[in-house]
């Protein structure tokens, strides 16, 4: 604003001189709003940007988002990084800003991570600029923000099937294509691959580079350190960057806005983004170098040493310590500097493993997902220039908000309960939990196995922990259950959501094995659910459960719509004892967990073709109820156990026993219908349902292979949907 | 360097500065209280009137409270009376200034995160004067910036420096050790 800078008292007419060229411009646009106001972008008017060079875009400076396809004429240009390599730094930036609005434009259409994936636009382009993928390994923890790579790495034409079935997979994944080193979902484990890379690099004599990008959340994980340890004393050429948004948990916002992140590391980066280094000391330390200068060379680097030290602050010496040489911090919505960064550290020869401390911010450049608490994580679609979400509605809410609400009402009446989780505060539902209980809910960033152990020492005090880590991620702590709590008999609780096939978000979420690891633990109380008021129940049954550990499993979705129990507050289950919803004869269903509600829908299927089945809820897999099992195998000529588990769990537990009981010698037969044998990829949970074989068609259809009807089998099969 | 306002009782400043009205008083610099003397009371006052009278809020003629819509009306209006085209003749230098002014109360005031630390300011007693305060937080931005420049430029030469004796024949860690090997077989190759 060329009217303010006119310095006062230094004349006036100076400025009114200065004004007279330009009056009417800045008359007319400030009129109107224009750029240099920081005015909400939808007031603006689209301003068309005309540049110097031949390429310009048609994005205005406070971006519409259209619901149509936005322009993207360099971006289309760009199918795979090589074709980056001819740009300029200034058509770098002008490819980030249409691949930010190609982002938002897919997710909106889609659905997704969209956050995540916004502040690493800059970050991808420099490092497809700067290095050669597929050679040169880039990989991406956790995986949810690599939509920008996959744009840029020749599958931009398939965006929109992302997380669909048969379509794009939301995070890395190598069978999908070559540019993707390293199937990731869990995270903390791009650090330990990339040093396998690094290392295997070494052994073969190759010279390619390595890149890991692992976020701040991530970085909380035991993994990271233990992979940064490895590589500080390997000594391997390797780049790690660190992407720091300030984001550890998930969302980091409770349900009334947005909270510091957790942990002790967090503040240590702030530390190191804010710490001002004492200038004079610095240029007194390069002085000294310069006098000192010429053959003295060890000296020179000692000072050199001392004075980083002193101005690069205390957290960078965690890396340091660990064996990495930390450069940063670094803008990285900066292009120019990321560029010339990540250029300087590949042409150096030998340097080790290199940290690279980027500063980002989560949902960069979409005004409603800057503005918003969770940043815009995860989204359904939504619409690009409102940025409203289209969630659907429904008349039941999701187990994970019934959970919540159950562990309240059981925390009321008891004030031992406590909540712990590992950074997922908005997908356990204990953001609600926090709400109602500030001190009693335990958020321990990315690290189950420490939540673990964690609630173990807590059950040794006389607390009672309720450990809410999702199925798949539970599989991280499973030394620590086994030796921590189960070996101890501590009376901890888990409960673990997403169990089963968990829809887009594909096999690295899926909950498969956790009844197969739960109930082969000795002192395992092992439950679950098939319905919201079961679920109350249990969670009931779980806080009552005082002298040994417990866990129960409920899958992701809504309730079907069963009452409530009064007040939120279940009633504790007798232990070992099932229920049977329908009596029946010849063939008895006995179902665990949420694959009841399938049985009940493959009863009232066969009772058109005039078979009524017995339809059982084991509810409990550890302890059997051994009086329902025999007195359904002594009754009916074929009983099949149901569950959306692998093999290995609640039909083996029941075939053991039918087995250990001589009920297996009899007439009755036996049949177990589980997920199969292989992995089952995202879709959506419908389709996933199909793909395993555990619709309510599927379970018809066993039941008359079973009888030896097998016409009737194809019949069903063939007549679904 | 900003310069800012001089103080009205300041003597030898150029009274071609000061508008016609002389009631209308420029504010104090924050940075030198020294040279404010405080000895006379009506000084005090009138300097405490000027205060009160040229916050931002007073120029655009709304209250403290004002939404964006009011701000933005007051705005518009005054710009349209003081712009320099539209000025009497006689008096276009000083409309001009107040044009500037009024201009840059609205910048303040209409950009949320501005207003706010405006406001701050405000409550403390502070008015500083004419684009200080932006300047100054533009400068913090900036010199932020160059920090990290700099401080992340004197890592990267540094890293290049090391790189130059890092597997010198007393190196024994796994890394230097292939690198060597490497180094042999390529130049045998």
């Amino acid at each position: 604003m060329a009217l303010c800078s006119c310095s006062f008292p230094a004349i006036v007419s100076c400025c009114a001189a200065a004004s007279e060229p330009q009056k009417s411009t800045p008359f007319a646009s400030h009129l109107l709003g224009g750029s240099d106001l920081g005015f909400h972008p939808l007031l603006k008017l689209n301003q068309v940007k005309k540049r110097p060079c031949g390429v310009y875009a048609s994005l205005s400076e406070g971006a519409e988002y259209y619901s149509s396809r936005p322009a993207t004429p360099l971006l289309d240009t760009i199918n795979y990084p090589i074709h980056m390599k001819n740009l300029s730094v200034k058509e770098l930036k002008q490819l980030a800003d249409e691949l930010r609005s190609d982002v938002i434009f897919n997710v909106s259409k889609t659905g997704g991570h969209l956050g995540s994936s916004l502040g690493v636009v800059e970050l991808t382009v420099a490092l497809h600029y700067v290095f050669n993928a597929p050679r040169d390994k880039i990989l991406w923890d956790v995986g949810h923000q690599s939509y920008p790579h996959k744009i840029l790495t020749g599958r931009r034409d398939k965006m929109h099937t992302m997380r669909q079935t048969n379509g794009l997979a939301g995070f890395t994944k190598r069978a999908e294509s070559e540019y993707d080193c390293f199937g990731t979902g869990h995270s903390s484990t791009t650090i330990s691959a990339g040093l396998g890379m690094a290392v295997g690099r070494d052994l073969k004599g190759e010279r390619n580079n390595v890149v890991a990008v692992i976020g701040d959340g991530a970085m909380t994980a035991g993994q990271a350190y233990e992979a940064m340890n490895n590589a500080g004393y390997l000594d391997s050429d390797m780049i790690v960057i660190l992407n720091d948004n300030k984001q550890v948990s998930l969302p980091t916002a409770n349900l009334d806005g947005p909270v510091p992140p957790v942990g002790a590391l967090s503040s240590a980066l702030s530390r190191l983004q804010s710490n001002r280094p004492l200038r004079e000391l610095r240029e007194v330390a390069k002085g000294v170098t310069k006098q000192i200068g010429g053959p003295m060379h060890e000296l020179a680097a000692k000072v050199d040493e001392y004075a980083r030290g002193m101005i690069s602050g205390s957290g960078s010496t965690l890396f340091e310590e660990l064996g990495l040489y930390y450069i940063g911090p670094v803008d990285g919505h900066n292009i120019d500097d990321l560029v010339s960064i990540l250029k300087e550290v590949k042409t150096t020869k030998t340097t080790g493993p290199v940290l690279i401390h980027v500063v980002t911010e989560k949902g960069r450049g979409y005004p409603y997902a800057e503005r918003a608490d969770d940043k815009y994580h995860g989204v359904v679609k939504f619409d690009p220039a409102t940025g409203k979400q289209f969630k659907g509605s429904s008349v039941t809410q999701s187990y994970t908000t019934y959970f919540a609400e159950a562990l309240i009402a059981e925390a009321e009446a008891d004030k031992n309960i406590v909540a712990i989780h590992a950074a997922m505060g908005g997908g356990t539902g204990l953001n609600l939990f926090l709400r109602r209980f500030p001190q009693r809910c335990f958020d321990v960033g990315i690290a189950e196995q420490h939540a673990v152990t964690f609630a173990a020492g807590l059950a040794c005090e006389g607390l009672k922990p309720f450990c809410a880590i999702y199925s798949s991620f539970m599989q991280r702590a499973y030394d620590q259950v086994v030796h921590d709590v189960d070996l101890q008999k501590l009376p901890v609780r888990f409960a673990m959501d997403r169990a089963g096939l968990v829809g887009a978000d594909g096999p690295t979420h899926c909950g498969a094995f956790d009844v197969t690891f739960m109930a082969c633990l000795p002192n395992m109380v092992v439950m679950a659910p098939s319905d919201e008021a079961e679920l109350f129940h249990m969670v009931a049954t779980a806080a009552a459960i005082d002298d040994r550990p417990s866990c129960f499993r409920y899958p992701r979705g809504n309730g079907i719509g069963v009452q409530l129990p009064p007040g939120n507050k279940g009633v504790p289950l007798e232990i070992g004892k099932g229920r049977v919803l329908i009596e029946g004869e010849r063939v008895a269903l006995l179902g665990y967990g949420s694959a009841v509600q399938s049985c009940l829908a493959a009863a009232s299927l066969l009772e058109s073709h005039g078979l009524q089945l017995t339809v059982a809820d084991a509810r409990f897999c550890k302890p059997l109820d051994h009086s329902l099992i025999r007195e359904l195998a002594k009754s009916h000529e074929v009983l099949i156990t149901v569950e959306e588990g692998s093999i290995g769990g609640f039909g083996s537990h029941v075939a053991q026993f039918l087995a250990l009981d001589g009920l297996l010698d009899g007439k009755v037969k036996w049949r177990p219908v589980v997920l199969p044998d292989r992995y089952i990829d995202h879709g959506s949970p419908a389709d996933q349902l199909a793909e395993a074989g555990l619709t309510p068609s599927h379970i018809a259809a066993t039941v008359f292979n079973v009888l030896g009807q097998k016409r009737e089998a194809l019949g069903i099969m063939s007549s679904r949907n | 360097m900003r310069c800012g306002y001089g103080l009205a009782a300041l003597p030898g400043t150029d009274a071609r500065l000061f508008s016609p009205e002389p009631s209308f008083l420029r504010l104090p610099r924050t940075v030198h209280p020294t040279r404010i003397k405080f000895g006379s009371f009506k000084i005090r006052a009138k300097i405490g009137e000027a205060r009160k009278e040229t916050s931002f809020y007073d120029m655009l003629g709304i209250s403290e409270k004002g939404t964006l819509p009011e701000i933005k009306q007051a705005y518009k209006q005054l710009a349209r009376k003081y712009h320099p085209d539209v000025s009497p003749p006689d008096r276009v230098e000083e409309y001009t200034e107040r044009f500037i002014r009024v201009q840059e109360a609205y910048e303040t005031l209409s950009d949320p995160r501005r207003k706010a630390l405006y406001d701050k300011d405000l409550a403390l007693g502070l008015h500083l004067a004419f684009s200080a305060r932006r300047r100054y937080q533009f400068d913090e931005e900036l010199e932020d910036q160059s920090e990290w420049r700099n401080r992340w430029q004197t890592q990267l030469s540094e890293l290049k420096r090391r790189s130059m004796s890092r597997d010198a024949g007393g190196n024994m860690s796994w890394g230097a050790r292939m690198r060597r090997q490497r180094e042999e077989q390529s130049k045998q190759v």
